[in-house]
């Protein structure tokens, strides 16, 4: 059997046989290019798209984008107040202030944040229209001509419905809202699933995407940052609007990326309709589990624990016999379960890379 | 709202372990005369509540959160007579994020639970030098200092400042405890800090529980 990539990932989540399973991976933090540009990585591959390349991947980077924009509108325009040694003052162009180290890729840290009141977020919500011009392309008929015939998978970004509210706010202010102002909340994530549903709308009509995909980024070692009570109230709703439309137009793959130890959040989100979860972080969430619980009904992505290919040879051996009868099963796309790190040599992740495609043959559905 | 003192006190506590606001049970214990001590030991009994939720998994970070800002309240409608003095605290705690980490969540939840259990806590804030630490430890003279990691890349801050704190010869003057997600019971036992590892809650218990001893002990 030789299949296109499209039909690969279709088939893949179908629980259908296979020729093999896509292979994708996340990405790569700067650091980890920077270090491996010392250890035999070629100059002039500089970015994760160029990596994959590189390396005959097939995504997540290199995955094709369904050209719209889902978000904040027109873009803001971040300046630099102030530089002291190391770091950065800077304005988000939202009216938020954050910190970020120079030269590292660590998250930036709010001083202020864009949101602290109902007066802010209405200023917000004005980038959240979904009529303003540009999120669909000018020539967006003959963009949907190009995707007609496409052997390829397609994927579209269909926003968050928590991690924007939470970078915009912070998990503080945020919790003290759901408890304290929560008519607030719900009009605001009322306010970025409206704006969705309607760009979808206007597009899916013409294309139908292999894939939509949420970011969330709402958990962390010790569970969600939001109660499960809260986001089954809340957003589990509103989730259900945007996967409403995108299963009315037979998109049937809705991937969730959300870090950290998400468990207690899958049964809303299966509920919701949101059906594959990623990256799975190894140290968290034991994807068997969640196929023994969920069955067939949960996708999963990732799950690649990178502290083996931390360690290396023998340890990246093992972890990929460990996900074997997951991968054989079907559901399931193996990527390292974030970006991999700069504690990963070059060596141990061509070894990884080298290991990866000769699994990838002989193990599939 | 005219209610008898017990029944404030009830209704503080309720109050608190179900994450409604406090200010009003607060500016009536106040008003009827109910001691900052008798405020703060219903605190402390609610959160510990609070902590059992999220240790059963009922409750969540947002919970905490909440419950925080719902025990902030109270102390606020109390801080004119903390500035008076009138508070016994059970001890004091220094308490900071290390060098080169911004984070402080999990820094601001064990400070809520230090200062419900009746600790006075110092807080230095994020991105802390080490140097910095040894400072307020010549200043404030605490029984506990506290230190906060979230970034593997920060963890060297932490032994530095507990090197630091043995050079200058307060190490024995001082219990530490270490928390954050980049913190492991290995590397806890790797630097010499006294606890760790643990979330805020547990952390703020481990810290309860050697003032105790260090009372009995004199």
């Amino acid at each position: 059997m030789v299949l296109s990539h499209r039909e690969r990932l279709l088939r893949v989540f179908e629980f259908k046989g296979v020729d093999r399973v896509p292979n994708y991976e996340f990405g790569y933090w700067r650091e980890t290019i920077e270090r491996w540009h010392g250890e035999g990585l070629p100059l002039h591959i500089r970015t994760s798209r160029d990596i994959e390349r590189y390396l005959g991947l097939e995504g997540l980077e290199s995955l094709e984008g369904l050209p719209i924009v889902i978000g904040i509108w027109p873009p803001s325009r971040e300046v630099v107040l102030k530089e002291e040694e190391g770091k950065e003052i800077v304005a988000d162009g939202l009216g938020g202030i954050y910190v970020r180290k120079k030269d590292a890729s660590a998250t930036p840290h709010y001083i202020r944040y864009p949101i602290k009141d109902r007066e802010d977020w209405k200023k917000i919500k004005k980038f959240l229209d979904p009529e303003t011009p540009g999120r669909i392309p000018l020539s967006w008929s003959d963009v949907a001509e190009k995707y007609k015939d496409r052997d390829y998978p397609l994927r579209v970004f269909v926003g968050s419905l928590c991690g924007w509210l939470r970078d915009w706010m912070g998990i503080e202010r945020l919790s003290k809202a759901f408890y304290r102002e929560s008519d607030w909340v719900e009009e605001m994530i009322d306010t970025i699933a409206d704006m969705v549903v309607n760009v979808l709308d206007k597009v899916l009509r013409d294309v139908v995407p292999d894939l939509a995909w949420f970011w969330e980024d709402i958990a962390y070692s010790k569970g969600p940052m939001i109660s499960p009570k809260l986001f089954e109230k809340y957003v589990v709703p509103r989730y259900k609007k945007i996967t409403k439309i995108l299963n009315a137009y037979g998109v049937k793959i809705v991937v969730v990326d959300c870090d950290g130890d998400i468990e207690p959040l899958v049964p809303g989100w299966l509920e919701a309709g949101v059906n594959c979860m990623f990256p799975l972080e190894a140290r968290y969430v034991d994807p068997y589990k969640l196929r023994k619980e969920f069955g067939e009904r949960i996708l999963l992505m990732g799950g690649v624990d990178k502290r083996a290919l931390v360690e290396g040879g023998k340890a990246v051996d093992k972890e990929l016999e460990r996900l074997t009868p997951l991968l054989e099963e079907g559901g399931y796309i193996p990527t390292v379960d974030h970006r991999v790190p700069p504690e990963v040599s070059f060596k141990n992740y061509m070894y990884y890379i080298g290991k990866k495609k000769e699994w990838l043959e002989k193990h599939h559905p | 709202m005219d209610l008898r003192s017990n029944d404030v006190l009830n209704h503080l506590f309720n109050a608190l372990v179900n994450l409604e606001s406090t200010k009003q049970y607060c500016e009536e214990a106040s008003n009827k005369g109910i001691s900052i001590q008798e405020i703060t030991s219903i605190v402390s009994k609610a959160l510990e509540i609070v902590g059992k939720k999220y240790e059963e998994g009922e409750y969540f970070l947002s919970e905490l959160i909440v419950a925080g800002e719902s025990a902030k309240e109270c102390f606020e409608v109390y801080e004119n007579k903390v500035q008076k003095g009138e508070i016994k605290f059970i001890g004091r705690v220094v308490v900071g994020t290390v060098e080169g980490d911004l984070h402080d969540i999990g820094k601001n939840l064990f400070i809520m639970f230090l200062r419900s259990m009746g600790f006075e806590v110092i807080d230095l804030g994020v991105d802390v030098p080490p140097q910095k630490f040894i400072e307020a430890v010549k200043q404030y003279k605490p029984d506990i200092v506290g230190m906060s990691a979230l970034l593997t890349t920060t963890l060297p801050s932490i032994e530095k400042t507990i090197k630091l704190l043995v050079e200058h010869g307060f190490r024995d003057k001082v219990k530490v405890i270490i928390g954050g997600a980049a913190v492991s019971k290995e590397f806890v036992e790797a630097v010499g800090a006294d606890a760790g590892g643990v979330d805020a809650y547990e952390g703020a218990l481990i810290c309860r529980k050697w003032v105790e001893e260090k009372k009995n002990e004199r």
